[in-house]
């Protein structure tokens, strides 16, 4: 078990381009695979896809992020990677609509978040859970799915 | 044997906080009073957070229990749905968590009960570093194939009163490999907490998943 604490910086932070230059370059660069839905965690057990099994904790006021730098000695870094968060992006026809969805998305807890018109849900299941829980709405064309542009 | 690697991982670390949620009457506190002395045997310093609806009913059996310091032990009363103050706003636990990390500064976990719920219950990552929903065979064993939202992502599913289930008709051994199914192989564990058993093996997952001891 590799234990670490903290992030110590970003992978693209400038002061560690020549370190993590070098050792890309001897196969020394080991990537933490963190899940969408555990990002938030402040307490994990992972393995790298090099093997690694790490147990990582960060301070209460630390937030982890895609390319967190979690480990660097002269052997290897550990980077962490988010896997793509999935998303069901939502456009309501008419404010009815809208308040329609705003009320689904509520009492359903979805965690969601706003891009201009459209509702855009995170999702933590299979998205078919997510449509079957409103397809009255979508059934009746009040709520349209967007592709992402 | 696993090699212990220490990088800038001497820091002090602030508790690992573990939340224990699930319906009413599936056994929440009766676990945590199975919990705190299976954890203290090991030498793990802990304290309890309990969460009710107006009251501090659950607090109070903790700290009459005898089995901890009456001071470690805090209640949150939610005021509402027990969900609001795990998931949507968990403001209030966060602080109590944090105040009772002030106050004994050596603790390494903090028990946070949520108040008893239904089966959509979860909690935020925000106030977990792990979180477990407690489940029971006389609740019914068709409880798995819900697939609630607690059932499914909690990362540990603990099913209590195993003792019950032949007296309620319930096929243990079907209702464990469906909770395994939906959870999709992810940790599913078997408990009689009038009898703490089972109770080691939740230990035992806990040291190595927030506790890294092994």
């Amino acid at each position: 078990m590799l234990r670490l604490h903290g992030i110590m910086g970003r992978a693209d932070d400038k002061v560690y381009a020549r370190q993590l230059h070098a050792l890309e370059h001897r196969g020394g660069i080991e990537l933490l695979f963190v899940p969408p839905a555990d990002a938030g965690r402040k307490r994990f057990r992972l393995t790298t896809d090099r093997g690694t099994d790490c147990a990582v904790s960060l301070d209460r006021d630390e937030e982890l992020i895609d390319g967190a730098l979690l480990h660097l000695d002269a052997e290897r870094a550990i980077i962490a990677r988010f896997g793509e968060q999935q998303v069901l992006r939502l456009k309501a026809r008419d404010d009815a609509s809208a308040l329609k969805l705003g009320w689904h998305a509520g009492n359903l807890h979805w965690r969601v978040r706003f891009e201009g018109d459209c509702l855009v849900v995170l999702l933590d299941a299979p998205i078919e859970t997510y449509r079957a829980r409103i397809l009255p709405l979508l059934d009746a064309g009040e709520v349209v799915e967007r592709v992402h542009v | 044997m696993s090699r212990l690697a220490l990088t800038h991982a001497d820091a002090p670390m602030t508790a690992a906080r573990v939340g224990i949620g699930g319906p009413v009457g599936s056994g929440k506190t009766a676990l945590v009073e199975q919990l705190i002395p299976a954890l203290q045997a090991r030498g793990i310093d802990i304290a309890v957070i309990t969460n009710d609806l107006v009251t501090a009913e659950d607090a109070e059996r903790v700290r009459r229990s005898g089995l901890i310091d009456p001071e470690r032990v805090s209640a949150v009363e939610a005021g509402a749905c027990p969900h609001t103050v795990i998931r949507e706003d968990p403001t209030l636990n966060i602080e109590a968590a944090d105040e009772l990390e002030r106050r004994f500064p050596g603790v390494e976990l903090i028990l946070l009960e949520s108040g008893g719920d239904n089966l959509a219950s979860t909690f935020s990552r925000d106030l977990t570093d792990f979180w477990m929903f407690v489940i029971d065979v006389a609740g019914g064993d068709d409880i798995p194939r819900k697939r609630g939202p607690g059932v499914i992502r909690a990362d540990l599913l603990v099913i209590n009163k195993v003792d019950l289930a032949p007296h309620v008709g319930v096929d243990l051994a079907r209702m464990q490999r469906e909770a395994t199914e939906v959870r999709g192989g992810r940790p599913v564990l078997l408990t009689n907490c009038r009898r703490g058993e089972g109770v080691d093996a939740i230990v035992d997952l806990l040291e190595r998943e927030v506790l890294f001891r092994t």
